[in-house]
This record gives C-alpha cells, sequence and structure tokens, in this order.
C-alpha cells in the first residue's frame, strides 16, 4: 500500500522530532537520577524518604518541593505527547488509550509514591518503582512513536474516507512511500 | 495545540500565542540575567561551581543530572511550542529547520557542557560558549516567531 506523505505531518517534523530527543533526555536523566538518589532497591528507597541511621526522614516541606513542579510538569510533557501522537492517529486507539492510562497512572504514582512512603507504609516503594518503571516505559513509548510517525522516511499516510483532497500546490509536495499511519484532521 | 498552531479563521488564538510568546522572552531573559549573575559568562566562576574549591570534590553526578532533567524539560517543552508557531509563519521552510535546529542543538550543548567541564577538569570557557549559542539563538527564534506569527500570508491576514 503507497500513500502521499501528509504535508501536515512532514511540516511538524523538526519541532516534533526535536521534542522526542528532550522527551528521550528527560527519561535518561529522570532514571539516572532515581538511581542516584533514591538508590536501586525498595528498602533504600524507604530508607531515603523515612530516614535511616545517617540520613534524616523527609519533611512534607521537602517532598513538597520536589511534587509541586513535578505536577505541572509531567501532564504539560505528557499532554505534548500524546496530542501530537494521537493528531497523527499513529496507533489504534485501544493502544492509545492504554498508552495514556501507563503515563498518567505511572505520573501519579510518581509524584503520589513518596508521600505514601514517608507518611503510610515503607511497601509503598515497590509501588514507587513500578510506577516509575511504567512512566519511563511510557516516555521511551511517545519518543519512539513520534519517531515512527515523523521521521521522512515513516511519515506516510493514508487518506481516511472523509478526508478533504489535499490542494493542489500540497499534493504536489507528497512523495509516495508505504503508509502505516493516519494523519488527523 | 492545534488551538494554537492552526490560526485560520481563529482570530482568537493570536492573543495566547502573543501572551506565550512575552513570558517565554520573559523567561528567556530572565534565565540569561541568572546565568550571567552566577558567573556564566566567566570560565573560572563556571569551574569553580562545577568543579569546587582547589582539591574538593566536584559537583555530584545527581546534581549534574538533575541539572540536566529540569532543562530538558523546560527548553524541550518551549523549543516544541516556538517550532510549532513557527510551521505557521510565512517563513521559508530553510529558514525555519536551520533556526530550530541550532536552538535545539545549542539547548542541548548547554545541557550537556557541565559534563565536559567535570569530566575534563576544568574548559569552563566550554559552558561559557554553549550557554551564548543558547541564549543567542533561542532568543532569535524567539524573535522571528514573535516578528512572524500571524503576519500576511499571500494577502491573506491568517488568524
Amino acid at each position: 500500500m503507497h500513500a502521499p506523505v501528509d504535508p501536515r505531518i512532514a511540516r511538524h517534523r523538526v519541532p516534533a522530532l526535536t521534542f522526542a530527543v528532550f522527551l528521550l533526555l528527560i527519561a535518561a536523566s529522570a532514571a539516572v537520577v532515581f538511581a542516584l538518589e533514591l538508590g536501586a532497591t525498595p528498602a533504600r528507597m524507604a530508607a531515603h524518604y523515612r530516614g535511616g541511621r545517617f540520613a534524616p526522614a523527609k519533611t512534607l516541606d521537602g517532598l513538597l518541593l520536589v511534587a509541586v513542579p513535578h505536577l505541572v510538569a509531567m501532564p504539560l510533557v505528557l499532554f505534548a505527547a500524546s496530542h501530537v501522537v494521537g493528531w497523527a492517529r499513529a496507533v489504534s486507539r485501544r493502544g492509545f488509550r492504554a498508552l495514556l492510562a501507563l503515563s498518567f497512572g505511572g505520573a501519579a504514582l510518581s509524584i503520589a509514591c513518596p508521600f505514601l512512603i514517608r507518611f503510610v507504609a515503607p511497601a509503598a516503594a515497590w509501588l514507587h518503582v513500578a510506577g516509575f518503571a511504567g512512566l519511563e516505559a511510557a516516555l521511551l513509548a511517545w519518543a519512539t512513536l513520534l519517531c515512527a510517525v515523523f521521521v521522512p522516511w515513516r511519515a506516510a499516510v493514508r487518506a481516511l474516507p472523509g478526508d478533504r483532497p489535499l490542494p493542489p500546490a500540497e499534493a504536489t509536495l507528497a512523495a509516495r512511500v508505504p503508509s502505516r499511519a493516519r494523519p488527523g484532521t | 495545540m492545534r488551538f494554537l498552531v492552526r490560526t485560520a479563521g481563529r482570530p482568537r488564538s493570536r492573543a495566547p500565542v502573543r501572551m506565550f510568546i512575552a513570558f517565554a522572552a520573559l523567561a528567556l531573559a530572565g534565565w540569561a540575567v541568572q546565568r550571567v549573575r552566577e558567573g556564566g559568562l566567566v570560565p573560572a566562576e563556571v569551574e569553580a561551581y562545577y568543579l569546587g574549591v582547589p582539591g574538593g570534590a566536584p559537583l555530584g553526578s545527581a546534581a549534574l543530572w538533575e541539572e540536566v532533567h529540569v532543562g530538558a524539560f523546560v527548553q524541550g517543552f518551549t523549543l516544541f511550542v516556538l517550532g510549532s508557531l513557527l510551521v505557521v509563519s510565512p517563513i521559508p521552510d530553510r529558514v525555519r529547520r536551520a533556526l530550530l535546529v541550532t536552538a535545539a542543538a545549542a539547548a542541548l550543548c548547554d545541557l550537556l557542557a557541565p559534563f565536559a567541564v567535570v569530566g575534563l577538569g576544568g574548559w569552563g570557557a566550554i559552558r561559557v560558549a554553549t550557554f551564548v549559542a543558547a541564549a543567542l539563538s533561542s532568543a532569535t527564534l524567539l524573535a522571528v516567531v514573535a516578528v512572524r506569527f500571524g503576519s500576511e500570508v499571500g494577502g491573506a491576514r491568517p488568524g
């Protein structure tokens, strides 16, 4: 099956791929900071928040200092990535919803778990690991999908039955390449 | 996002976009002033910040990566929005691509430069150069978007 590259997608290639690179950097730096500061095991993570022999327990102010910026940043990043991927219809509706659930669920757990570990139960460290792993996987998936949609040799689309035909000037720009994704309007 | 970038027939999108551009300009100016006041234009002060006092320990890995983490979010998101606005501005493709790629590359170099300073045990000039490049390229991108966004194309006034 061959279909034209949608000029609407092609025009957004550079910003979308730039965003994908920064998404990967966000995910990589988050993973390193997580491992260096919280520790690789749930036991060390619980000690980090609840205090141990050498470190005091985290205070509510200290936890809020980290949580509040993330409450703004995480939804913004996930909204932007999911919006672009959804606009390009890069995945099925079910897959898209699953990825959304993984992303926002992972983000919610990553923000809530430090409070749970500190004030409710150290066992919530397991939940923190799971939530963070889910969020990291989701960030990688969004970056991969952005690349899959916007790299030149993949930015192909198949017209939907009700789609408006492209104007001649735009249609002449379109190249014919194998199609996997369909754009929204 | 679509509301922001698709201006044709949507005059109301121009006001919020202009407000975003104004705030982005203020953020960029604030960031630049902050960096300059912290010694970001003086290689010796950059080295002192990352390497500590002579004989002391350099800034830890976690602190370096935290700086990358925060910067990647702020710069990545801002560049993405500015790049999307550039797409609907009447600018030649080649210029548009060059502006965004230059700003993104400079921002990435600036984010990762501290690792070079710590790894090389000096060379604060690298971070000074990346800071200047990132600030100038981002300011240029922002200025072009501010001037060209919503301007007339082929006699029709989009948005």
